[in-house]
């Protein structure tokens, strides 16, 4: 039924059996938008945040997505800039995954803020002392590079590449891609560091304030650190539920061993770092303030110590240790493991980053504040990934997003 | 040191000792500025309370409990340094909240605020709140709203702006009459003037002849202690909340009770004993 | 042209491109973000001139001065008034919170008439001829004093007024509802002669010992009280605080002496004990008893039988009693909470005692034994037979609660017509349940009422009345301020509903009565009627707002007389076999009886007294047997059962309950209504015999997990 637009040589499933998968997955995503517009029209009110949960679901699952996404612009890197060749093979698919957590991430926050018709006046009246307005310039900015370097992907359609000048263009643009490349590792170097500065800044908050370099927090370097460290592990994780759903290999085992050990590099090193950055903050940040460690850690069994450990040591120091090592790197079932392990601390990092800032009483008398989510919260954050998995489902039907794809899975006899 | 005549620091010191709970104040706040209220207002976290008075006690049994009242406005915090750069201000993309070197007042801009909470998370006092709903008046009550503070519409940040329209009122009545300053009493908070225990004292903490001034003593120079922070009271029964954190604020405590001036910040464990006799300032007179 | 797909395509882009570049979408955009600065649906108030009013509050008996800021005529904002003799300058938060009341959502908006079920909209035409026509048949049956009448006081020309309607029809039964005045106004006269009052001079004294009373809890003339309890810091006057409980009078007290409850009365009279036998007193004034009283004391409240009883030790109370005695200006203090309730008269008279034995009766800083207020003079009542016959038998009964238990005793109606004017019993008094099955009972209910509360719903007819920002009345000072100031009150609006003062509508009633009802009522209107009352008063009234009708200690030394106590009359128990007791909490942020509490006032109420719906009390950790801080209980008592929530509190002495007074009233607001319970739902009337008051402090009390 629409053979003519799936990439040439490609098998694909049957429409109609795309049509109700997609169907499902777009219900949930029509539960999302329900949400999403009763978040508009009716306001914040929607959610269970507070006034002491102005940060709350939402701007952990923006971080998260964000740092996830973070494979787009550290593969990118790596294939345009270091030359890292063999990652030209998963360089499409980390795009697209990073377009997807990065629209993503600007629908959230248009969701988020109380006066979405106004979210513009923080490029118009920019206060530059806020970190804020530094993620917004580079996440808007980094987001358009994004698109800019999907675009080739998109035009490589079958019936797009027909045309000839979009074919050319297609082309051209591959051709600049390094300079794109870098505007966009530049980009994202700075707007994955300042949402690291948006907590590390608040000096208000002892849980969360960093010292650091010049204006920037130790935080602001982790978290681009961290995003380039996880980031590929999400694509990984990505590739490999995409292969398990197709029921296809799509991309070499070199290339996941590569891009495995360049994240596991990037893993220690950035553990290391992060535990250098705890142990100074528990012992000299946060004394200096009046706080010993356990007041942040022993009050509720939702934010104790385990929290802590889950994220470096479990979901830290383990998967870098699995991924250093080639055996285990190279062993699928160990390798998934860390690949996993290391998007939930990612993700665990970016939620303690937010929710445990906001849950921490500062004045000696305050109180500990634990809260749950709306269903409309969680309905727009699922949203997300209901338009992830449509996105790829789409894209990976229409688009020659896999170059090895053809190649591994030699055509069956029948063609 | 040199000091900027014209530059007002305006300030309040809360007497605690008289402070009986009563809440005058957050009525008189709420009423003065327009502050809505809905149906259920026991949900302390989504309450706009610009003024909020918390229920301290010295975790005592039975029967040596003691309990003291402590009114938290915003406590319009000058920034580590007193440069201005508090904690909520900083962080404001927007540049929806200001703070006012000629007053030291910090403000919400409430037609600027796109209501992204940044301000809030940062600010360690709750002193800043969100409007989660529309603000609705039962029919006809929106007869008693003041013109001289605009209601806040669904989705941004409010908070206690020391009244500042009252500062506007005078300096306006004042300009009229031909006088370059106002006067003391020309400009006071509604929580001032309501607090039927007269615990709050308001003024310019830049002004010598003001009686904040004379109860605080600020001292000129910064703690040596703690580089960030200034503006230090050299009264040894004055104290700031949270003052270790850097964040300068402009509104005091005065207590005669130690156990009222240690919660007034965090301590390690006897941290308290050594700083408590010289708490007021590490400078004498 | 023919659209091929380039062509579209081109076309496409440079419409996008177009858009992108042109001025549209920002000036979309900006509008947008305009609108949203301007939402309709988000007031504007309006500008104008801005002018100043000066009045008085009546919301409670502190009879505060406020001043009124008006913006083009409209009321914005209510704060205390600078010079005024009661508060210069402070105010409490429900006065502040004042304007709520004039624009409140449950305000009686027109006269009603209650058919069947539900209240009809009438004219006042109506109203008033309807209202005549019941009691012109009342009279019509020879029974005028079938009549009766509750008001919240008894003093000033609107309560005046009522007691004149009463008298010219020919009831003799006109009651007020319990107040600190009221029982004030009994003590004063227990120990020193009818007629008389008292006012305490706590700015002036150096060590107060109250017995419960809360002085930053409403006791007395609030702001007034807040305002000598804030300068004792500066005047180095000592404050010692004994009740059960640590409230927040007891939080800024140098000294709380918790206490069993209902033994306050005990440890008054232990005190007296010691003063006595140490020789700490002084006797100059003494009349009737004394040598009974002190024989008495030394045996019935021997320091060891009464450090038991009230759970003190009596070392300590010995140390009291020397430092009540040996201070200069002492005072002693009764009334718990805000003194109106739930009060005794042998516990008053024990706490006034200490003053009277430590002789600073009429001395600064003491106590000053006022005569009550007369300075109204209104002109005969003209009254015709039915009248004078009426009006000449004896009261039916001793106090609104004895009225409510004739009503409810009786088979036929002892009562054909009721007035209920600015009092709300049937949420107020103790057991409230009884108090409307007596209104039930009563044919014919009238009430003059701004609110649409539980007595008003009750009622068989409403005059809706103005509220104090829409009228005028004076106001005389009570409820123990040591000094007699009559404020006038003076309307800053015209009336926002179609509503009238209470004057004007007793004025409109008596004369569709005709007659020497009418007769009696011979003003125009009720501001004519005040002016010619007032008398010589009136034109500082008028012009300055309040006359200073004395100020300072009284002349003279008073006399005193024991009789009463020296007989030992019994103390008051508290209902019940349970373990437990509970007792109401004054609680500043709410008020108690007369008046519901603002949607402001209530947004101040802790969340560890009310979170949601649900009340929170208050238990000592060692007594919560199986109850976790925060959960869910059942508390039972003799008369009722309350699911509540529970807050440990270190501040409330093991065996007691402590719930909040003021919530779960249950008419129709949804901002302060069917939230919480009324305590005194929970509580049966006990009443003292001899003073006829409802002494029940609290009663016995189980509490279970839910
Ligand atoms: N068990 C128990 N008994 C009590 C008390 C208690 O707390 N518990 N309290 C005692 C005390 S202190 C009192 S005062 C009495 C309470 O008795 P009241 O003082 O009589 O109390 P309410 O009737 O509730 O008063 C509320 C009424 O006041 C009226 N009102 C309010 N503002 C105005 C106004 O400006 N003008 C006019 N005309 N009316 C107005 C409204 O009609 C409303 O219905 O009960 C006493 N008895
Ligand atoms: N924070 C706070 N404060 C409050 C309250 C609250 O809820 N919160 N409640 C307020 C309320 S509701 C009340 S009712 C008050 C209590 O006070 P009210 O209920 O208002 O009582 P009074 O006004 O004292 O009414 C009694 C009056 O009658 C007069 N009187 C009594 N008997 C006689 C007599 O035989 N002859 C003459 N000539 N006069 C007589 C007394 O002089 C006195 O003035 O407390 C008030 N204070
Ligand atoms: S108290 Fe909070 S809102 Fe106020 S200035 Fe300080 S940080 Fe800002
Ligand atoms: S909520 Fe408003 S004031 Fe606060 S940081 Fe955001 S834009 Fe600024
Ligand atoms: S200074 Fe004004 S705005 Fe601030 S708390 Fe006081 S009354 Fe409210
Ligand atoms: S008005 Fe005064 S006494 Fe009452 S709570 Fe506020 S500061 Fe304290
Ligand atoms: S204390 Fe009483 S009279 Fe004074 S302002 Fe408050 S309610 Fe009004
Ligand atoms: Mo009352």
């Amino acid at each position: 039924m629409d053979s003519a637009l799936i990439p040439e040589g490609a098998d694909r499933c049957s429409f109609p059996k795309f049509a109700i998968g997609i169907s499902i997955v777009g219900a949930v995503a029509l539960w999302g938008v329900y949400a999403m517009f009763l978040c508009w029209f009716k306001g914040l009110n929607q959610t269970n945040m507070n006034d002491y949960y102005g940060f709350a679901l939402w701007i952990w699952a923006d971080l998260a997505v964000i740092a996830v996404g973070g494979g787009a612009f550290f593969t990118g890197l790596l294939k345009y800039i270091f030359k890292v060749d063999e990652l030209k093979n998963i360089i499409n698919f980390a795009v697209i995954i990073g377009f997807i957590c990065y629209s993503s991430a600007l629908l959230i926050l248009a969701i988020d803020i109380g006066q979405p018709l106004r979210g513009w006046f923080i490029f118009w009246h920019a206060n530059v002392h806020s970190m804020l307005t530094e993620v917004a310039f580079c996440l808007s900015c980094y987001f358009a590079v994004l698109t800019i370097e999907f675009i080739p992907n998109i035009l490589e359609n079958r019936q797009a590449n027909k045309v000839p000048f979009f074919h050319h263009l297609a082309h051209n643009m591959h051709g600049v891609m390094a300079i794109f490349a870098a505007t966009g590792a530049f980009l994202s170097f700075f707007h994955q560091g300042s949402l690291g500065g948006v907590a590390g800044v608040m000096y208000g908050r002892p849980f969360a304030v960093r010292e650091g370099l010049l204006i920037w927090p130790w935080t602001f370097f982790l978290f681009t650190w961290s995003a380039a460290a996880f980031g590929p592990c999400f694509t990984l994780m990505v590739t490999k539920i995409t292969e398990v759903i197709t029921g296809k290999k799509l991309v070499k085992d070199n290339v996941v061993h590569l891009l495995a050990k360049i994240s596991g590099w990037m893993i220690t090193t950035y553990i290391i770092a992060k535990i250098i950055d705890t142990i100074y903050w528990a012992m000299v940040t946060a004394p200096s303030l009046g706080f010993k460690m356990s007041h942040f850690y022993t009050n509720n069994s939702f934010y104790g110590y385990w929290i802590l450990v889950t994220e470096i040591v479990i979901c830290g120091v383990l998967p870098g240790f699995l991924l250093l090592n080639k055996s285990t790197r190279e062993n699928p079932t160990t390798r998934l493991i860390a690949i996993v392990l290391g998007v939930i601390g990612v993700c665990l990092n970016r939620w303690v980053m937010v929710l445990q800032i906001m849950a921490v009483p500062v004045m000696s008398f305050d109180t500990w504040a634990l809260y749950i989510p709306s269903w409309q919260e969680v309905a727009t954050t699922v949203l997300p990934v209901a338009y992830g998995i449509i996105l790829i489902a789409i894209t990976y039907r229409y688009l020659p997003v896999f170059p090895q794809e053809r190649e591994l899975n030699q055509p069956r006899v029948d063609q | 040191m040199i000091q900027d005549k014209k530059a007002h620091k305006f300030g309040m010191v809360i007497d605690l000792d008289k402070c009986t709970g009563c809440g005058s104040c957050m009525v008189s706040c709420m009423s003065e500025n327009n502050v809505p209220f809905k149906e259920d207002e026991s949900r302390k976290k989504d309450s706009i309370t610009w003024m909020r008075v918390y229920k301290l006690t010295n975790g005592k049994s039975f029967p040596d409990t003691q309990v003291v009242y402590m009114p938290r406005p915003c406590q319009h915090c000058s920034g580590k340094g007193g440069h201005g750069h508090s904690p909520c201000v900083s962080v404001c993309p927007a540049t929806a909240t200001d703070y006012g070197y000629d007053t030291g007042i910090v403000s919400q801009i409430y037609t600027r605020c796109f209501g992204c909470r940044y301000c809030m998370g940062a600010c360690p006092y709750h002193a800043r709140y969100f409007n989660w709903w529309d603000p609705k008046w039962p029919e006809g009550m929106e007869n008693y709203l003041s013109p001289n503070v605009s209601p806040r519409m669904r989705g941004v940040v409010e908070k206690c702006s020391f009244c500042y329209h009252r500062y506007q009122l005078a300096r306006e009545k004042a300009y009229g009459e031909g006088r370059d300053g106002i006067e003391e009493s020309e400009y006071q908070t509604a929580c001032t003037t309501a607090c039927p225990a007269g615990a709050i004292v308001f003024g310019d903490l830049n002004d010598p002849s003001h009686m904040v001034h004379q109860i605080v003593k600020p001292d000129p120079h910064p703690d040596p202690m703690n580089k960030y922070v200034v503006d230090k009271s050299r009264n040894p029964k004055v104290f700031r909340l949270l003052e270790r954190l850097g964040t300068n604020t402009k509104i005091y405590y005065l207590s005669e009770r130690e156990w009222v001036r240690k919660a007034g910040d965090n301590y390690l464990d006897g941290e308290w004993d050594k700083v408590k006799n010289h708490h007021g300032s590490s400078s004498h007179e | 042209m023919k659209v091929d797909r380039r062509s579209f395509l081109g076309l496409g882009l440079g419409a996008v491109a177009g858009v992108v570049v042109s001025p549209v979408g920002l000036k979309l955009t900006d509008d947008s973000s305009i609108w949203t600065q301007n939402w309709p649906w988000t007031p504007v108030p309006i500008d104008g001139e801005i002018s100043y009013d000066s009045s008085v509050c009546n919301l409670c008996p502190g009879n505060c001065g406020i001043s009124v800021r008006k913006i083009a005529g409209r009321p914005v904002k209510i704060e205390g008034l600078d010079g005024y003799p009661v508060n210069d300058g402070g105010a409490c938060l429900h006065g502040i919170a004042g304007l709520q009341y004039l624009y409140d959502p449950s305000r009686v908006r027109t006269p009603l008439r209650k058919n069947g079920d539900i209240f009809e909209a009438i004219s006042w035409d109506e109203a008033i001829s309807f209202t005549a026509g019941k009691l012109a048949d009342i009279r019509k049956s020879n029974a005028p004093q079938k009549l009766a009448c509750i008001t919240d006081k008894t003093q000033g020309s609107v309560p005046g007024l009522f007691k004149r309607f009463l008298t010219a029809f020919g009831s003799p039964n006109l009651y007020a509802m319990p107040s600190l005045e009221s029982n004030l106004e009994l003590t004063a006269q227990t120990l020193h002669g009818s007629g008389n009052t008292l006012g305490f001079d706590l700015e002036n004294s150096d060590f107060v010992l109250s017995f419960g009373a809360g002085l930053i809890e409403g006791w007395g003339s609030p702001v007034n009280c807040f305002k000598a309890n804030a300068s004792r810091k500066e005047r180095h006057a000592v404050l010692y605080q004994v009740e059960p409980r640590l409230s927040n009078t007891a939080a800024t007290a140098d000294k709380w002496i918790p206490v069993k409850p209902g033994t306050e009365a005990d440890l008054a009279l232990g005190i007296c004990a010691v003063m006595i036998k140490n020789n700490l007193f002084d006797a100059a004034n003494f009349k009737a008893g004394f040598a009974k009283f002190a024989a008495m004391v030394q045996i019935e409240y021997s320091l060891d039988k009464v450090a038991q009883t009230c759970g003190i030790n009596p070392g300590e109370i010995e140390k009291i009693a020397s430092l009540f005695a040996k201070a200069k200006m002492p005072v002693a203090v009764p009334g718990k909470g805000r003194g109106d309730s739930g009060q005794n008269l042998k516990e008053f008279a024990a706490v006034h005692t200490l003053n009277c034995l430590v002789g600073n009766l009429n001395k600064t800083g003491g106590v000053f034994i006022m005569a009550q207020n007369d300075y109204l003079s209104f002109p005969e009542a003209v009254m015709d037979n039915v009248a004078e016959t009426g009006a000449g038998q004896e009261k039916m009964a001793g106090s609104v609660n004895d009225l409510v238990e004739k009503v409810n005793a009786a088979d036929k109606p002892v009562v054909d017509a009721l007035f209920v004017y600015n009092a709300n019993p049937c949420y107020s008094l103790s057991a409230p349940k009884r108090v409307r099955q007596a209104f039930k009972k009563i044919p014919f209910v009238v009430s003059f009422s701004s609110f649409l509360d539980e007595t008003a719903m009750e009622a068989d007819v409403i005059l809706p009345i103005n509220t104090f920002l829409e009228r005028m009345e004076d106001v005389p000072s009570q409820a123990g301020l040591a000094k007699n100031i009559i404020g006038m009150i003076r309307p800053v609006i015209k009336p926002v509903f179609d509503t009238k003062d209470p004057g004007d509508a007793l004025i409109l009633l008596s004369t569709a009565l005709e007659g020497t009802i009418a007769e009696s009522f011979g003003w125009e209107s009720y501001a004519e009627c005040l002016e010619s009352v007032t008398g010589n008063n009136w034109s500082s009234l008028s012009e300055e707002g309040h006359v200073v009708i004395s100020e300072g200690a009284p002349e003279g030394v008073p006399e005193v007389d024991f009789t009463f106590l020296a007989t030992n009359p019994s103390t008051v128990q508290a209902q019940g076999e349970f373990e437990l007791t509970l007792i109401p909490i004054d609680n500043m942020h709410l008020t108690g009886a007369a008046l519901t509490v603002s949607p402001f006032a209530l947004k101040t109420v802790s969340d560890r007294v009310l979170t949601g719906t649900d009340i929170v009390v208050e238990i000592n950790p060692a007594t919560a047997k199986g109850l976790k801080d925060c959960g869910d209980a059942i508390l039972t008592t003799p008369v009722g059962e309350a699911r509540v929530k529970v807050n440990f509190n270190e501040g409330i002495m093991p065996g007691v309950i402590g719930m909040v007074r003021g919530l779960g009233h249950t008419f129709d607001n949804k901002f302060v209504s069917n939230k919480g319970v009324n305590v005194n739902d929970l509580i049966g009337p006990v009443i003292e015999s001899g003073s006829g008051l409802d002494a029940a402090f609290g009663i016995k009390a189980k509490i279970s997990k839910a």
